[in-house]
């Protein structure tokens, strides 16, 4: 776990400091010489974040030093489930998410809200009682869909899907 | 089969036509670019006030902020052109294109309703600055190259140009002369003059007409067409003989999408020009000291002017590689 | 001038007032604590209602708003570890443990106290010392900005959790996502797509980070616990605790006080640095962050301290300290009045009426916070399996409203990944949320500082405010440094 981590910290601080940076992050001409220039500041916070990456890294290697970097043991969050399980389920959760953008564009917010509610009521395993959640999976959205139109005036996306049908 | 689908074209076609013949039939959103509290939320606020008698609809101010006006720019520029989402433009929509090689939005990806007004600008120094007048100021600048510190929104921002052209117009070196240190917002901007970070700037009135009436500051120079009434001694640059300085002028007015419906776009033509004689919007107008400018600008035009006159001025002090 | 006040008392005094401050005060603590949901959002709601009322009442239904909506930030942020605001962050380090040990009742109540007080403290300084404090804020420029965020910065390690190592590392990747956007001289940086031009906004970055781990850590490892309620029963703060968090409380007013008069601090920095100075000083320092009412004493204190002294800025010198007070800005301008030097003398009895209105709303926060906590309390009798997913759609739903965009809405759920992840590999979230906010005015000042001086560091200490701040960082560094060794040893 420290040695990864480790790793991992170090890594992504070094893929925005190498790549990142110089790709994205430009100089313009208009800023004079003696004036710290843009990407001045995130290459400092990355190299500082490369560095702890590095001790966090050195610091595992030894179980005398491990304490110093990390006193707690991480394990025991995770319980005794299987690891294959926990991905399992965590996919899902995101897939949930990136399924919900999407259908924002075709089916509209309301819709999509109540199909990733009612998703999200299966995954946290409260879906048992399942009149409870199929009313609260469509009248919260829908409450919070006519207050926000209505007092806030907001306009919430339409489905293009339902519009192409002409709804 | 087929019948059904041809039924159902004519009635979505028949519907449509329905919906805009009779616009506006439900509240039309305008988007302010910038952070309330600030001139152009203000502006919307009274515009959206003003023109919803005249519309017959309420307007909603929705702010969006970000990327110096251009997300909520991008955010109209592609939104649906049926009317119901409005931009309140700044001089930013022309501006910001013109100073970036690769813009979010062109100059021109809108619909063009109309001019809303003429925001001035003021040139002041603390009260406490040995300065009196511009040239003693341009003398000051020219005396210590470097040395005097502006404050600006940044260097490609309206209150960054305003010091730029009136530089480059006495000669000097538009970016090292003076050294420009940006701050985010009007009162921002107007702290660190009060406070003596730096030395002079020359930002929209409104931020800076407070602490001129306690005589904390003193203008120097308007940028405007004409003097503003209440400093009625304080000369502008165009009279002041800066010929690039005198052009640069803050502004607001109104864009749609592109592609607008013809009936909104009179609709709107209407509107204004009620709007115009609207006591309520002539009355918020001054209490911001900014000039209604509806109607006697021809925004297309107008636009595209503006849009040329920063991409020359940008080219010129070499900001665009 | 107590002459005027009196006279003002009598002008403030009327029914009317009091109903509209308390239905702003009320309306506030509502929004403030429905995650995604939040003050600036309130404000800005209000403004069209304004137009149309006189002057002084539409002011005061502003701050109440914002006032009632700081104080409601703690509700969310203590039942369900969503903070309702940015200022309430610190607050869900201690308060939902608390709530969790089924003394939800307790830490609200003392959220409460600590909110009144700072409030009541604050609008006292409004009133006697705002000339002194605008005077100072004046004072502080980029290079004591600079420090005094160093300074803050060192918060860090007190809301660092076991390992100030991975502290750090949050921090970092705080400061480096703070910087995604419009650069402060035009350019952008890190523009990977159009929309991230406009950056990434600190509602949805709060929520994601706080509320969606939480919603994922049920999906994830399902424990039994979390499909139970939680139970009510501690619900009074006795008065040995009182008593022991008295001093953090002043000492957390004192300090909003002043960080809410330079104007672009603001609550959370405030209650960021307060929290930090009682840990430091407290004789429970170990037991913060584990459900100690001192640390929910010294947060909340802090931020409601903002409330009344960020209108010093605004009215001695017009300058709005954040968005809130930009809106209350144009307000005083729709109705004629323009906030600056000039405004006590044009409209000084409209000030002091100003000045006595906000005094009443501290009491009147206090009848509010009291009247739905018994409400709010029930919310930690729904089991997290049902509520989890229930805040994500109101987060949802709150933030495309901000703005509009689905942009946000996306920031938000990958936030929620990414929170996710750091708490896999045990990074705190809290010293990410700090460099988040304070990350902009760390930079910016500093790269204003050296362009002002032409590149010289020296104009860094060189001034006695920046020497102040520097020694206080140096002093906050020296001790944490000592406390990790120790607990290293040990």
């Amino acid at each position: 776990m420290g040695i990864t981590r480790g790793v991992m910290v170090t890594v992504l601080f070094g893929i925005v400091l190498f790549v990142m940076i110089p790709i994205y992050v430009p100089r313009p001409s208009f800023i004079p010489g003696f004036a710290p220039p843009p990407d001045m500041w995130p290459r400092v916070v990355s190299i500082l974040g490369m560095v702890l990456g590095l001790l966090l890294l050195g610091l595992s290697l030894s179980k005398t030093t491990e304490a110093i970097a990390d006193p707690d043991a991480a394990s025991e969050i995770r319980g005794d489930t299987p690891l294959g399980t926990l991905l399992v389920r965590f996919g899902f959760a995101v897939l949930a998410f990136a399924v919900f953008v999407v259908a924002v564009e075709l089916l509209g917010f309301l819709l999509a809200c109540i199909l990733l509610l009612g998703a999200v009521l299966v995954l946290t395993g409260y879906w048992r009682h399942k009149w409870i959640s199929l009313s609260v999976a469509v009248a919260l959205p829908l409450l919070l869909y006519l207050f926000f139109s209505s007092a806030l005036n907001t306009r919430f996306p339409a489905g293009t899907l339902l519009r192409a049908l002409g709804l | 089969m087929k019948r059904i689908l041809n039924l159902a074209a004519v009635s979505l076609l028949v519907t449509c036509t329905a919906h805009a013949q009779s616009y506006p039939s439900e509240a039309v959103t305008l988007v302010v670019p910038y952070g309330p509290g600030g001139a152009s939320d203000l502006a919307g606020r009274a515009l959206a006030e003003s023109a919803r008698e005249f519309l017959g609809e309420p307007i909603t101010v929705s702010n969006q902020s970000g990327a110096g006006g251009m997300s909520g720019a991008r955010a109209v520029s592609e939104s649906e052109p049926d009317g119901y989402t409005l931009l309140l433009a700044r001089v930013g929509m022309a501006l910001s294109p013109a100073v970036n090689a690769n813009s979010s939005v062109d100059w021109d990806e809108y619909t063009f309703l109309g001019s809303l007004e003429a925001t001035p600008m003021i040139l002041a120094v603390a009260e406490d600055s040995p300065y009196e007048s511009v040239e003693e100021l341009l003398e000051g600048v020219e005396s210590n190259p470097g040395a005097m510190a502006y404050a600006a929104s940044g260097a490609t921002a309206i209150d960054g140009f305003t010091v730029q052209t009136l530089l480059s117009d006495a000669g000097m070196d538009p970016l090292s002369a003076a050294t420009l240190v940006p701050f985010r917002g009007g009162g921002a901007l107007a702290t660190a003059l009060l406070g003596g970070h730096v030395d002079f700037l020359a930002i929209a009135a409104g931020s800076l007409m407070p602490h001129i009436e306690s005589g904390d500051m003193r203008p120097l120079m308007v940028y405007a067409p004409e003097r503003m009434d209440s400093l009625p001694d304080v000369p502008t640059a165009e009279e002041l003989g800066y010929e690039l300085a005198g052009q640069v002028v803050g502004w607001s007015a109104l864009y749609g999408p592109p592609n607008l419906p013809e009936e909104v776009v009179t609709t709107w033509e209407d509107v204004l020009e009620e709007v115009a004689e609207s006591d309520s919007w002539l009355s918020r107008a001054e209490d911001r000291g900014s000039i209604s400018t509806i109607g006697s600008v021809d925004m297309t035009s107008y636009a595209q002017e503006q849009y040329e006159f920063y991409r020359n001025l940008a080219e010129e002090f070499g900001y665009l590689e | 001038m107590l002459n005027d006040l009196l006279i003002a008392f009598q002008a403030v005094a009327t029914i009317e007032n009091f109903l509209i401050m308390a239905a702003g005060i009320w309306g506030g603590v509502i929004i403030g604590a429905i995650p995604g949901m939040t003050g600036t959002m309130a404000v800005t709601l209000a403004l069209p209602f304004t137009f149309y009322m006189q002057p002084i009442p539409s002011i005061l239904l502003l701050v109440a708003l914002y006032k009632g909506s700081t104080y409601g930030g703690s509700v969310s942020a203590i039942l369900i570890k969503t903070p309702g605001t940015a200022s309430a962050a610190c607050t869900t380090l201690d308060g939902y443990p608390l709530a969790r040990q089924g003394k939800a009742g307790k830490a609200l109540n003392m959220a409460l106290y600590s909110s009144c007080t700072g409030d009541f403290i604050s609008n006292i300084s409004l009133i006697f010392i705002a000339a002194p404090l605008a005077l100072l804020a004046l004072r502080i420029g980029p290079p004591e900005y600079f420090m005094l965020m160093v300074f803050a910065l060192t918060m860090v390690s007190g809301v660092s959790g076991r390992s100030l190592i991975l502290g750090l590392v949050s921090a970092c990747l705080g400061l480096l996502l703070a910087t995604v956007g419009e650069d402060m001289y035009g350019s952008f940086r890190f523009d990977l797509t159009m929309d991230m031009r406009g950056g990434l906004a600190v509602a949805p970055v709060l929520i994601g980070l706080f509320a969606i781990p939480e919603l994922l850590k049920i999906v994830v490892f399902r424990n039994t616990d979390t499909q139970k309620a939680m139970q009510l029963g501690d619900n009074r703060v006795t008065r040995e605790e009182f008593r022991r968090s008295l001093k953090s409380m002043l000492k957390g007013s004192m300090i909003g006080v002043i960080m809410g008069a330079i104007p672009g601090i603001g609550p959370s920095a405030a209650a960021f640095s307060s929290y930090g100075e009682a840990q430091r000083s407290s004789k429970n320092g170990e037991n913060f962050g584990k459900g100690e009412v001192e640390g929910i004493a010294a947060s909340e204190s802090a931020n409601n301290g903002c409330c009344g002294s960020t209108m010093i800025p605004l009215l001695a010198l017009g300058v709005p300290g954040d968005v809130i007070t930009g809106v209350m800005l144009g307000a005083f301008m729709i109705h004629g009045m323009t906030p600056g030097p000039m405004l006590f003398e044009t409209n000084l009895h409209e000030v002091y009426m100003l000045f006595i209105g906000m005094l009443f709303s501290s009491v009147l926060l206090f009848g509010a916070g009291k009247a739905t906590m018994r409400f709010f309390s029930h919310i930690s009798r729904i089991p997290p399996g049902l509520m989890a997913p229930i805040v994500l759609i109101l987060c949802l739903f709150g933030i495309f409203s901000i703005s509009n965009s689905m942009y946000d809405v996306i920031v938000l759920l990958a936030m929620g990944v990414f929170g996710f992840f750091m708490f896999l590999l045990a990074i705190p979230a809290a010293p990410f949320l700090i460099a988040f906010i304070l990350g902009p005015m760390l930079e910016e000042n500093l790269r204003r500082a050296l362009a002002i001086s032409r590149g010289d560091p020296s104009i860094l200490i060189s001034s006695p405010i920046t020497w102040l701040f520097a020694s206080l960082a140096v002093f906050a560094i020296v001790i944490t440094i000592r406390q990790q060794l120790k607990k290293a040893k040990s």
